[in-house]
């Protein structure tokens, strides 16, 4: 069986997401770097398999998925017993409402600052906006006390265990706290203490750490 | 003890609850939510959905909220009807591709498409301005995504395959939408886009809660 090709960008913002979910399952890949500086993803091969022109996809012994979350899904449908996925009928329509919830309540702010305060970082020579970046942080700030509440109960936002759910905040839940410090952002206010509780166990984990530095072919573990 | 559906009749993602509920002819209550009076933000509602968001569900012993959350959770646990195809595949790779088809909708559809309906629609029901800047850009940005559409809908029926599933009907309340917020989109894109728009709309299931979802006891 072939190894699983991860198509994208080392430090791609969703291709890290898809890393940091194949590092959880001990899953060896090889990352296969697409030209996105060139336009690569942008071609009509490229347009193919991807027919939005954005990258990751994964060719999984000639299987081919886009979309990170689904990527994900996949890779954890096939290893249960990491319990990422729930499966009993309960657990897993909460773990399909927290799945909701950062697609709907954390993703359009957090990545819209994210991704703008990572290019700064980074140092990209994109275009950045003071107010995209603020607005944004500012609807975060408030969608995050909804998270303290129910943080407040449980540990992880689908209950007692941490699923996908909670990884999928992963990277843009670190790239908004690039707007503060270490010891205060907006993942890391001392009003909202469950929160940041949450998201120090979310960055201490070793597939988020494995790949501080960018996504590179992992072939063991 | 019939499924409650916490939310209101026009909401878009209390009927995008309700589409599926007629698909597999699931009895429920509607039980109204007024958010004109803030019912939505009264602390015995952030209890159970504490983003303040319609709709919620209680079925069973369970409380649900986000509507894509409960129309998984009503396909996980009840049967489709005869005739009906299961609106989310079990098999391992027709599950991913589903996943992919949701993942698309979720990124690559919504943001845009429900832009442009709050700026042409909702805010002039609140009085509020329109942002004709961001109105622009989400209908070009739903544009270019749409090219996508078209290329996949001319290799396959729908978005996941050649079965309708979930990833389809959850696009339904806002595309509708489209043409009242003044973007014809939808069925002047491409003869695919068109042909996909068109059968989705006319689903009874779609039909019949689509000028207001309402409490429904028997099919």
């Amino acid at each position: 069986m072939a190894i699983l090709k991860l198509h994208g960008g080392k430090q791609a913002t969703c291709t890290r997401r898809v890393a940091t979910v194949l590092h959880e399952l001990q899953v060896p890949f090889e990352l296969i770097e697409v030209d996105v500086a060139n336009g690569a993803h942008k071609s009509p091969e490229y347009l193919k398999i991807q027919p939005f022109g954005q990258i990751p996809y994964i060719d999984d012994d000639g299987f081919l998925l886009y979309e990170t979350r689904a990527i994900c899904r996949y890779i954890a449908a096939k290893y249960p017993e990491y319990g990422l996925i729930p499966t009993e009928p309960k657990a897993n329509a909460l773990f399909e409402q927290a799945a909701s919830v950062e697609l709907t309540n954390f993703d359009p702010s957090a990545s819209k600052a994210g991704l703008q305060l990572w290019i700064r970082k980074m140092g990209y020579p994109f275009p950045t906006d003071d107010k995209i970046i603020a607005d944004n942080l500012e609807t975060l700030e408030k969608k995050l006390d909804a998270y303290e509440a129910i943080l407040s109960k449980q540990r992880y936002l689908a209950g007692e265990t941490i699923t996908l759910a909670d990884i999928f905040h992963l990277p843009y839940g670190v790239f908004v706290t690039y707007a503060g410090s270490e010891s205060d952002s907006v993942m890391n206010r001392a009003s909202r203490p469950n929160v940041a509780r949450w998201y120090k166990q979310l960055i201490s984990r070793p597939s988020w750490l494995a790949y501080l530095d960018g996504v590179t072919t992992t072939t063991a573990y | 003890m019939v499924l409650k559906l916490h939310g209101f009749a026009l909401s878009t993602c209390t009927r995008r609850v309700a589409t599926v509920l007629h698909e597999y002819k699931i009895p429920f209550e509607l039980v109204p939510v007024d958010p004109s009076k803030g019912e939505h933000k009264a602390a015995a509602y952030l209890e159970k959905q504490p983003f303040g968001q319609v709709p919620y569900i209680e079925d069973d012993g369970l409380t649900l909220f986000e509507s894509r959350a409960i129309c998984r959770y009503i396909v996980d646990k009840y049967r489709a009807p005869a005739g009906v195809s299961p609106l989310v595949p079990k098999d391992t790779k027709g599950k991913a591709l589903f996943e992919q088809a949701a993942s698309i909708e979720y990124s690559n559809f919504d943001p845009y498409a429900s832009g442009a309906v709050r700026e042409k629609v909702f805010k002039p029901m609140r009085g509020l301005p329109t942002d004709q800047s961001a109105y622009d850009f989400c209908v070009s940005t739903l544009s270019a995504k749409l090219d996508g559409y078209e290329a996949i809908l001319g290799k396959q029926k729908y978005l996941a395959g050649d079965e309708i599933t979930l990833a389809d009907l959850f696009h339904i309340p806002y595309a509708s939408m489209l043409a009242a917020a003044g973007c014809d989109l939808m069925t002047t894109k491409g003869p695919n886009v068109t042909r996909w728009f068109n059968e989705l709309t006319a689903r009874a299931s779609w039909v019949a809660v689509k000028d207001g979802a309402k409490s429904f006891s028997s099919y």
